[in-house]
């Protein structure tokens, strides 16, 4: 994950290559002191080279420039998160340090992406690929493998023991590990490792920001585990038709119950459904939650049998858009949890 | 193509129909297959048509009961209702191993009567049975017209034309793959349909039976029609023309004169 | 496990499984029929590819209107009566049969409809949106199953004679003035009607399973169509209701389990159909001796 500079230098006089590249970052960071010092002009319109070449010609700035890589670098990082948790995340860690795009946005199913040619483009401006790891996004790497880039990818999950579930009859680890506060904090200090590998001029804003959120998530999980703690054991029950929730499940204690399994497409058996039914009848469960992109048609038939309410929408694989009630980790949190607490108590 | 209606002019039990045909260019998967006929069919006549492979026989019964559009010309009815028309595919057009039994393959010959909807009335189920025993089928009403041989199912097939009472009737090769027994029992069954008045064309390959049970043809062939009396239309002449292979037999003197006396 | 527990209790216990084995018997009154005629017109392979051919009406809706089920039906069913009319249209005006008619059309369809999704830049699976599953058939998806059912037994009583003339004789049909091509069309639009109610209550296997399994089976065990129509129904409904116990019982995916069972009952009827299946024709019954007067001529 380390950055090598002649790579530096050679963006310099590079030529295109096929993928298409963004402008010099240079230009774009116009309140670089060096710049100035050495008689750079920014945003002269023309893209710099013939600047920077006469520029460099210097021997001053090419001393510079060896001496200190990281005075190239000020410019904000590009980084490209595989979906909008792992955006946000680095975002909040990152600051105006960075721009962070995710390729999966707001509802979109991050299990099965199937990335464009646009993606690949994408990826290829990038200083920095996240991902999440433990089988959800393996496309991801595939696809800058394929595209031959040399882009370092952190995976962010990468100090996380996963749990195991089953999927399709095999026993395969549970990428949903964001949702366990205390995961995320260990997924954002992954983060802010690798941000500042790359960009170690701004570290200390990493490491305070890191701390801010770590700080945040702690407080958010204690109030969690109060939250839960006031809810009778045996009520500590949740039906949703997407089994994501497994850490949260296994943090605080609340069996998940999921009638269709990690994958939308599996077919449920009749049975299964019947012993879904049966379970809610005798525990009395009240509320029953659609994960906002799985098949919600038998949702509603486990609902109608048993005159279980809806419970909203649980956000686990996505953020929601801007405007929504999960526009950000933390608030995702939040909701989720204040809407699972809800209807433990509620039923 | 221009059917045209004229009432019919006596209210007998047989209204029989004519075919007046001008000028008729007719195609087959965009080949033309008959081409500029013209003539007719008169009431009560008994005509077969007989020439070649591919000389658009077929195409010409087909264009008469509207199910080929004509390119050129008009083809009138006369004397009958263009639906009452009846008429008998070639057997390859019918697919036999449909499940359906002969009672309800010979039903079907009341159409007219019942239209698409109504039931067979019990007359009409007797007229059936009586059709069936007609035409020797008896006892064999419930089997599915898979289970038939060739001669029986052609003679359920001649069972339904007798039910549909027709004026005019059209045959398509009627005696295709069918044993001495059955054609001549058939055969018999047209001399009596021609016997009660009404117009019959038929369809065939056997030259011989043509000149001894029909007195009118039609020879087509590709490019040429020669309508008329059966032994003016047959000669060697005629037919060689048309593309068939005419054998010439010697017969000795004696015996031409011995016949031409007797 | 008494009778009762194994046949009926499931049933009495949980609604879905009432409405499931409703919805079948609804499909069943409706498919079996439809289901023989496709198989007596060798028209087998038209539910699977108008599976494939309803895509760019349900992309084309889901434009339109988003992912609104009864607007994606309703470009389905349009997709689906489009290709099916072209197809016969085709296939009468020119040297192409039927089926490969049908195959150009529904791949051209299919590639269409895949066009138009992946422009639209969205990954939502629409097909697997609009194929339901008969474990969550809920009450307006039972009446619209049971509304189509209704539907194509009312029609198929009306058009039942000139429908079966133009399959076995087209020829005579013609010359007693009916319109073969226009009953030939309704045919082809209850088929449509019947494919697409079936696929989003019910999915795809389901539908098309449901249709074409108990018709092939039928064959072998009646010789006139009306009988064939009611056995069709018959050993429709009855997979239906035992794949649905298996299901409960031993944990199986439902769809699967009933066309799985509807396969053992065509394999079942290959065997020993009392119309031509292999037990009667490798051991058939002793001969009555009937005397020559007897045999038909």
């Amino acid at each position: 994950m380390r950055f090598d500079w002649v790579r530096i230098v050679g963006w310099i006089g590079a030529p295109q290559t096929t993928v298409p590249r963004p402008r010099l970052r240079f230009a774009r960071n116009p309140t670089w002191s060096g710049a100035s010092a050495v008689g750079l002009r920014a945003n002269d319109g023309h893209g710099l080279s013939r600047t920077v070449w006469g520029a460099l010609t210097q021997p001053t700035v090419l001393a510079l420039l060896l001496i200190h890589p990281t005075l190239a670098l000020a410019a904000p990082l590009k980084v490209v998160a595989s979906f909008t948790i792992l955006a946000d995340m680095v975002r909040q860690v990152a600051g105006p340090h960075a721009e962070v795009i995710a390729l999966v946005g707001p509802g979109g199913d991050t299990h099965t992406f199937d990335p464009s040619p646009a993606d690949a483009g994408k990826l290829g401006g990038a200083d920095l690929i996240v991902v999440n790891g433990l089988g959800l996004d393996g496309w991801m790497e595939r696809l800058a493998k394929a595209a031959d880039l040399k882009v370092p990818i952190l995976t962010a999950s990468v100090d996380v023991a996963p749990r195991q579930m089953t999927e399709a009859g095999q026993t395969v680890p549970d990428p949903h590990a964001w949702q366990d506060p205390r995961i995320g904090g260990m997924y954002l200090r992954a983060i802010a490792l690798a941000l500042k590998t790359a960009d170690p001029a701004h570290a200390t804003t990493f490491t305070d920001n890191t701390d801010r959120l770590t700080a945040a998530l702690e407080a958010l999980d204690q109030n969690a585990r109060q939250q839960i703690a006031g809810v009778p054991a045996s009520r500590r029950r949740i039906i949703t038709s997407h089994d994501a929730f497994g850490y949260f499940g296994r943090a605080y204690g609340v069996s998940m119950l999921a009638p269709e399994g990690i994958s939308t497409d599996q077919e449920p058996s009749a049975g299964a459904v019947a012993r879904i039914i049966d379970q809610i009848r005798s525990q009395a469960i009240g509320t029953v939650f659609i994960e906002n992109m799985a098949n919600p048609r038998l949702i509603e038939t486990i609902r109608t049998d048993t005159g279980a309410t809806d419970g909203g929408t649980l956000y686990s694989d996505s953020l929601s858009p801007p405007d929504g009630p999960a526009p950000t980790y933390l608030a995702m949190l939040r909701y989720n949890i204040s809407k699972l607490v809800a209807a433990m108590k509620g039923s | 193509m221009t059917v045209v209606h004229t009432l019919p002019s006596r209210p007998a039990a047989i209204r029989p129909g004519a075919i007046s045909i001008t000028d008729l260019t007719v195609s087959y998967d965009r080949v033309p297959a008959v081409h500029h006929l013209s003539g007719t069919f008169a009431t009560g006549s008994l005509t077969a048509i007989v020439g070649p492979n591919g000389a658009g026989k077929s195409t010409l019964l087909n264009a008469i009961i509207g199910a080929i559009p004509a390119d050129e010309g008009r083809i009138e009815i006369t004397g009958i209702d263009r639906h009452r028309i009846g008429y008998l595919p070639q057997r390859a057009d019918i697919d036999q191993t449909f499940p359906i039994s002969v009672y309800d393959t010979v039903a079907l010959g009341l159409w007219h009567e019942t239209g698409m909807f109504r039931r067979v009335s019990a007359d009409g189920r007797q007229r059936v049975h009586a059709a069936l025993n007609a035409l020797g089928l008896s006892g064999l009403d419930l089997r599915p017209i898979g289970h038939l041989s060739v001669g029986q199912f052609q003679r359920a097939l001649f069972a339904r034309l007798m039910l549909q009472d027709a004026g005019l009737i059209l045959l398509d090769e009627p005696f295709a793959g069918l044993d001495t027994t059955t054609t001549a029992d058939l055969m018999q069954q047209i001399a009596d349909w021609h016997g009660e008045g009404r117009t019959i064309v038929a369809v065939l390959h056997d030259l011989a039976q043509v000149r001894q049970s029909f007195p009118d043809t039609l020879l087509l062939s590709k490019g040429r029609a020669i309508w008329g009396g059966s032994r003016e239309v047959l000669t060697a002449t005629n037919l060689s023309a048309a593309g068939y292979i005419v054998e010439t037999v010697a017969v000795p003197a004696p015996a031409l004169v011995a016949g031409a006396r007797a | 496990m008494t009778l009762y527990h194994l046949l009926f209790e499931p049933f009495v216990a949980y609604g879905f499984l009432r409405r499931a084995l409703l919805a079948c018997l609804a499909l069943s009154l409706g498919c079996g029929p439809i289901g023989v005629l496709l198989v007596l017109r060798r028209m087998s392979l038209m539910g699977d590819a108008m599976s494939h051919a309803i895509l760019p009406g349900a992309a084309i809706a889901f434009l339109i209107a988003g992912l609104s089920l009864p607007a994606m039906s309703l470009g389905g069913l349009i997709a689906g009566l489009l290709v099916a009319m072209l197809a016969g249209a085709v296939s009468r005006a020119t040297p192409l049969k039927e089926d490969a008619s049908m195959a150009g059309f529904y791949l051209t369809s299919l590639a269409l409809g895949v066009l138009i999704v992946s422009a639209r830049g969205s990954n939502v699976d629409l097909l697997h949106v609009l194929f339901g599953s008969i474990l969550s058939v809920d009450t307006p998806a039972l009446l619209l199953v049971a509304a189509i059912s209704a539907i194509t037994l009312a029609t198929l009583a009306v058009i039942y004679r000139p429908l079966i003339v133009e399959c076995f004789d087209p020829g005579f049909l013609r010359a007693v003035g009916g319109h073969g091509p226009l009953f030939h069309g309704i045919f082809l639009g209850l088929v449509v009607l019947n494919l697409v109610a079936g696929f989003q209550s019910l999915g795809s296997l389901m539908a098309v399973g449901l249709m074409m399994l108990p018709a092939t089976a039928a064959r072998l065990w009646a010789r006139d169509v009306l009988s064939l129509f009611w056995v069709a129904s018959l050993i429709a409904f009855l997979s239906g209701y035992i794949g649905l116990l298996a299901s409960y019982h031993l944990n199986l995916a439902s769809g699967p389990a009933i066309i799985f069972t509807a396969g053992l009952a065509y394999v079942g009827s290959i065997v020993f159909g009392r119309n031509g299946g292999l037990v009667r024709t490798y051991f058939p019954p002793p001969h009555y001796h009937t005397t020559p007067a007897e045999h038909g001529r």
